[in-house]
């Protein structure tokens, strides 16, 4: 008869259950988490990246920046975050909408500071630090249709050309433009390519306004 | 003086009783001890893979502005491993049944916090939240794609660490109740980790603006938020993965435990989508109380429901406890009992505090038989006379 003993260490595996120095009988528990986990972090991306967008901007399509501020994308684009005024609705200090075309990315992300575009503009510096290898060409001023005033920066580098602009989404006394929400648009396009979407930029800029309630 | 190790005269309990003593033993755990390091078994490699990719994940998140954001990640970790210490108490005090031992619920807690936040949720969310936006548009994904996304990848993440656990510690992993206590560790870890990941996000949002003012806020928004977020989605949620893997004779319920992990889902998809449900106005106000209200009220349903087989399993390790004087009727009512047993048996006592002491002492008594086994250890011989001492006073 066999007789069954036990192991008083608990560390040693029976030889019918071995694999690889591994006991057999873990290996449901093992491969079943393992895989949902692979699932969930290298299936989900990959579908993500097997799906086109379809959020092509209209003509008449208006950007909403929260509180009653605007921006008119460039038709054609493809709207890959944020809202449009005909949508859900946002606030301006969490304003974030991206917009991409061939080889060129624009994100708008609104936050809340006090001081100035120009000041702003120095603090997203020091926060992302100084060490990209860019070249870094003077500020320059950029005022809105709607009578916005901003800062803006471009910058040239290996990795592509660059431009940041911030604005107080405000106009009129100092201490209003001040105490307003901040909004920053960045531009990032392939290197050498910015030419090509100037006008489509600049058109955009200029469409910003800080809407009725400010 | 009673001497604590001097045995009382026990009359050897009715078979039927001990029987019941040794398969309460056997089916609950209770008593065994908690080992980590398993190289044989592939969960704990599982374990390690998943928790070791999480920090990797997390530092290099981190890694970015780091020095920058260095007041929002020292405000966010100091605020909320304080945060820490009411909960740990609170699950403390709700441990008393199944008394996990704490290795076991520290692997949990580090799941829950470095694997699931960092390993799974962070990539699987935002590719999920784009598919969204990519199906549906963005302002459907403004709405909607937070509460599509969280109840899936989150919970799953975080229940993947029970499923490890069980693995790791089949024998001590078995009722419902292992699941609510184990799910709200879980939980608990994910919560935190998350709260300070929202601090540095808030404060690169405010591009480092007043950080430790940023990280505050977030404290407050978030930690009163937690009440009713990922501890209670996970012990609701592992509570009814255990009823749908049924690991105790007789607990199996699949319908339940499918509600009940349906229940979790709902939960954290309404709260994540709190927006897209109120719409704005008094009903937006008012939504975050009545769901958390409805949240509660299920929550304590499903402990009340998860407890029982342990509570069966507290009266059978005691039952033959009657026979030595230590335990009696009404006691073992009330140490196995609901609060309703536990009031009744503060009546009959006449004594708030003599009650909540023979209670805790009749815990103890039956948790040293667990470890013991059933035999008279010197465990079980002091704790059983710790009782017939308090018995005794007046």
């Amino acid at each position: 008869m066999a007789v069954r003993t036990q192991d008083p260490s608990g560390e040693r595996v029976p030889v019918e259950h071995r694999f690889l120095g591994l006991d057999r009988r873990t290996f449901g528990v093992g491969f079943l988490v393992l895989g949902i986990a692979l699932v969930l972090i290298y299936g989900l991306p990959a579908l993500n990246a097997a799906i086109p967008w379809h959020n092509e901007i209209r003509a008449g399509d208006v950007l909403d920046l929260g509180d009653g501020a605007t921006a008119v994308p460039p038709v054609g684009w493809q709207l890959e975050d944020g809202t449009l005024t005909t949508g859900a609705g946002t606030t301006p200090s969490t304003v974030h909408v991206e917009l991409a075309s061939g080889g060129a990315k624009v994100e708008l992300r609104g936050t809340s500071y006090q001081g100035s575009a120009g000041g702003f503009l120095d603090q997203v510096g020091r926060s992302e630090g100084d060490d990209v290898p860019a070249v870094t060409g003077p500020r320059d001023t950029v005022t809105t249709a709607a009578g916005l005033v901003g800062v803006v920066e471009s910058s040239t580098g290996p990795g592509g050309d660059g431009l940041d602009v911030a604005f107080k989404m405000a106009t009129g006394p100092a201490e209003a433009v001040d105490a307003a929400p901040a909004l920053l648009v960045r531009v990032r396009t392939a290197p050498g390519r910015f030419e090509d979407f100037r006008d489509e930029v600049a058109a955009l800029l200029r469409s910003i306004t800080p809407g009725d309630r400010r | 003086m009673t001497d604590a190790t001097s045995s009382v005269n026990v009359a050897a309990p009715p078979a039927g009783t001990r029987a019941a003593q040794l398969a309460a033993i056997e089916q609950s755990g209770w008593g065994l001890r908690f080992r980590f390091p398993q190289p044989h078994n592939l969960a704990f490699w599982v374990y390690v893979i998943g928790v070791g990719g999480g920090a990797l994940s997390m530092f290099r998140y981190f890694g970015q502005g780091a020095g920058f954001y260095t007041p929002a990640l020292t405000g966010g970790a100091l605020l909320f491993g304080l945060y820490l210490v009411p909960w740990l108490l609170l699950l403390r005090h709700h441990n008393r049944y199944t008394a996990q031992p704490a290795g076991l619920l520290a692997a949990g807690f580090l799941w829950g916090g470095v694997a699931a936040t960092f390993w799974i949720a962070l990539p699987a969310n935002g590719a999920l939240l784009e598919i969204w936006a990519k199906l549906g548009g963005t302002s459907f994904a403004a709405d909607w794609a937070a509460g599509l996304t969280a109840p899936i990848n989150e919970e799953w993440g975080k229940a993947l660490g029970l499923v490890l656990l069980i693995g790791l510690a089949p024998r001590l992993v078995r009722s419902a109740y292992d699941g609510f206590i184990i799910g709200a560790f879980i939980g608990l870890g994910f919560e935190v980790f998350e709260d300070v990941l929202y601090v540095y996000n808030g404060a690169a949002q405010l591009y480092g603006v007043d950080q430790f003012g940023t990280s505050l806020q977030m404290f407050v928004i978030r930690g009163a938020s937690g009440i009713v977020s990922h501890a209670l989605f996970s012990a609701i949620f592992c509570a009814g993965l255990m009823w749908v893997l049924g690991r105790t004779p007789g607990e199996r319920d699949v319908v339940r435990g499918v509600l009940a992990m349906l229940a979790a889902m709902v939960f954290h998809f309404a709260w994540d989508d709190m927006g897209g449900l109120g719409g704005g106005g008094l009903w937006a106000a008012v939504l975050p109380f009545l769901i958390a209200a409805v949240e509660l009220v299920a929550l304590f349903h499903v402990l009340r429901l998860a407890a029982r087989q342990e509570r069966v399993w507290m009266r059978d390790l005691l039952a033959p406890e009657i026979g030595t004087g230590a335990v009696d009727p009404p006691l073992l009512d009330a140490v196995s009992g609901l609060r309703k047993e536990r009031k009744a048996y503060r009546k009959h006592l006449r004594s708030r505090r003599g009650a909540r002491h023979l209670v805790e002492g009749a815990g103890d008594l039956a948790h040293e038989i667990a470890r013991a086994g059933g035999a008279d250890s010197p465990g079980v011989v002091h704790a059983r006379n710790e009782l017939l001492r308090l018995r005794a006073t007046p």
